[in-house]
């Protein structure tokens, strides 16, 4: 629906457009719909008149079919798989995060999400040499617990200031903020920022969380909330499909009648990311808290659902570097 | 794609009526004039302003502003410290203590030293700088009526009197004689709420309150629980001013540069034939603090977890609380402590 303008198209002039206002065509959408004949009259402009500028609206805003074969084609070329730098997610993830898609982490308080978009964002600034933009919800992010992640991956300062110098964060705490600054990135800042972030494209966005704003304006009488948490779904998936870039959120958890934990937001928004996972915390034999989590895979379009590993916080990276904080003093010395 | 009108900040009614009237996208928003607008759309002078003014700002795209991570790292490592609990070994685990700038909730059952804590905080917020603190006001907002004021001059004097056995150098004898008890109460807000009308209404006229205040270094909400807890028949609507709250919160933490500390009570959860405590309010509040803290008893002692952060690793410490206040559990040495967080902690 867009409101017609003098000059969209030839023949559009101010007249007609006033005219047209006058018969109580005001969009591009009314025009179209409405019956050319009987409007040509109204008018008083030629039928043909009329035709060709609906046919010319048409032209413009309609959207263009394209071959299965050049689909293919573009995949090839420009599709990225982001590991997230652990062997045992990247499996279920069916070797990481695709580029062009929306993928989603739940979990309940202390399951893991954050810490999981942390190092994923570390491995992609570090060991892929990409720009990452977190968008930071929840207050979580401490820059202090990246620079930890990247000293276990590497020893040189240089190094490491330079991945902490690709990874942007936005901090916004409310749903508006958060489309301001989506519908921001789409237009002009994802390009910016890999300009101005010292080499290396934005490749992945991350917004932890997306339930922690949208939870707030969801419910009650309006029925706005549920019009906000579309877009900002909308507008992540267009950021993620025109950019290449992998799209990374986290939603919190509800428990179901029976005692169930399921992802929240509800049903409208289980459509919108690709592929979910849902991690909890996995209760040691000993009753205390472990580092372990298991991380399900509870919708994919590539893998069977239901797949389920585990992994350990404290030992993100190939195993072969050893934990990350409990590192031994021969491991440092190696390092 | 375009922007839909929908998305922005804008009083629902007035979108509505923009749509109507062929409004959608922001670009169709671009070039109108106000006049032209209020007529069009049906809204008055005012709306119509305001409707331009987000649109333009939505254009520039200035509303929100990134900084690197490596930014925020300078930033953390200069600028925000933590405020001290006075026990040592639960500092340690939190990385210097309360962080500024993050909120953090402690949760327990009754009677284990949550308003003990609190208070604590709320005095140790005002060690001077040059004795590593962050030598700020507090605010305090009591909504158990727990605030006991002999209490706190109790803390007061015992904080007092340990830093002047700590006094060095000239800095720290002229910052003694500004830190008295007098001082410590006099910096201190406390707004007593009955309900959760009272807690929101407060919480809405705080921003104001830290801008005219800047020293302002902590935020103690004693507690959240209360009054929310007797809100269980309209659990949907419950859930929703909280989610708004726990943002509301987070945003002044994040935006000036305070600590909030939070309290939440326990509750028990039962699920088939077992049963166990769980922090109140629900799951989703569990992601509303930064770092959550769980006190418990353990026989006669006194346990920290750190169950939730980002930043820390999950340890356990004991406590313990003393005439002069929060303060490490003496007769427990160091070694035993280590050998729980190696069994229980990672």
């Amino acid at each position: 629906m867009v409101v017609l303008r003098e000059g969209m198209c030839p023949g559009l002039d101010e007249d007609l457009v006033r005219d047209l206002r006058n018969a109580d065509i005001k969009t591009v959408e009314d025009l179209v719909s409405s019956d050319t004949e009987k409007l040509a009259q109204k008018c008083s402009v030629s039928y043909k008149a009329l035709l060709a500028i609906r046919r010319v609206l048409l032209a413009q805003h309609t959207a263009f079919p394209v071959s299965g074969a050049d689909l293919y084609e573009e995949l090839l070329s420009s599709t990225a798989i982001l590991s997230s730098g652990n062997p045992s997610l990247d499996k279920l993830l069916d070797s990481g995060f695709y580029t062009g898609e929306l993928t989603e982490l739940s979990g309940g308080p202390g399951s893991g999400k954050s810490q999981v978009c942390f190092a994923a964002s570390v491995h992609i600034s570090h060991h892929l040499k990409q720009s990452v933009v977190f968008v930071d919800t929840t207050g979580g992010l401490t820059a202090g617990r990246l620079l930890q992640m990247l000293e276990a991956e590497t020893g040189s300062r240089e190094e490491q200031m330079e991945a902490l110098q690709r990874i942007h964060v936005f901090r916004l705490f409310d749903v508006f903020s958060l489309l301001d600054c989506l519908y921001g990135l789409r237009a002009g800042i994802l390009q910016q920022a890999s300009v101005g972030g010292g080499g290396g494209s934005v490749k992945a966005v991350i917004v932890d969380s997306v339930s922690a704003v949208i939870a707030p304006v969801l419910g009650g009488k309006q029925n706005e909330g549920m019009s906000l948490m579309t877009q900002v779904g909308g507008v992540l998936k267009t950021i993620a499909k025109d950019f290449n870039i992998a799209a990374l959120v986290t939603n919190h958890v509800t428990r179901s009648l029976s005692g169930e934990v399921q992802p929240g937001l509800g049903m409208s928004w289980s459509h919108v990311p690709r592929t979910r996972i849902l991690l909890e915390r996995v209760e040691a034999a000993s009753a205390g808290c472990s580092s372990l989590r298991s991380a399900t895979l509870i919708k994919s379009s590539r893998q069977p659902c239901n797949i389920r590993v585990e992994f350990d916080l404290q030992r993100w990276s190939r195993s072969k570097r050893g934990s990350e904080e409990m590192r031994t003093p021969e491991e440092m010395d190696s390092a | 794609m375009q922007r839909p009108v929908s998305s922005l900040s804008l009083n629902p009614g007035v979108k509505v009526k923009l749509v109507s009237a062929g409004f959608q996208f922001t670009t169709d928003l671009l070039h109108v004039k106000p006049q032209q607008l209020s007529k069009e759309a049906a809204l008055n002078q005012q709306e119509a302003l305001e409707v331009l003014q987000a649109v333009r700002r939505a254009d520039e795209g200035a509303a929100s502003s990134s900084s690197t991570a490596l930014e925020l790292l300078q930033k953390e490592e200069e600028e925000l410290r933590s405020i001290v609990t006075f026990s040592s070994q639960l500092d340690a685990a939190l990385g210097g203590g309360a962080p500024v700038g993050r909120v953090t909730e402690v949760c327990g059952v009754p009677g284990v030293g949550k308003t003990q804590l609190c208070l604590q905080l709320a005095v140790d917020a005002q060690v001077p700088r040059c004795f590593g603190g962050v030598g700020g006001q507090v605010v305090y907002i009591d909504t158990e009526g727990s605030f006991l004021i002999q209490r706190v001059a109790d803390l007061a004097a015992a904080a007092v009197n340990h830093c002047s056995l700590l006094v060095e150098d000239q800095e720290q004898r002229v910052a003694m004689e500004t830190f008295t008890v007098e001082s410590i109460l006099s910096n201190m807000f406390v707004v007593r709420c009955h309900d959760y009308i009272e807690l929101l209404a407060e919480l809405h006229l705080m921003p104001g309150f830290l801008s005219d205040h800047p020293r302002v270094r902590l935020l103690v909400i004693d507690s959240v629980a209360s009054p929310f807890r007797p809100l269980f028949d309209e659990l949907l609507q419950r859930t929703r001013l909280l989610s708004g709250f726990a943002q509301q919160l987070l945003s002044m933490a994040t935006s000036h540069d305070i600590a909030v500390v939070i309290t939440n009570q326990m509750t028990t959860r039962v699920q088939g034939a077992q049963s166990q405590l769980v922090p109140a309010l629900g799951d989703s509040w569990g992601h509303a603090a930064t770092i959550r803290l769980l006190l418990q008893w353990e026989g006669p002692q006194r346990l920290a977890i750190i169950v939730k952060s980002p930043c820390h690793r999950v340890s356990t410490v004991r406590y313990t609380i003393t005439s002069e206040g929060f303060r490490d559990a003496e007769q427990w040495s160091e070694p035993l402590s280590q050998s729980e967080t190696g069994k229980q902690g990672v």
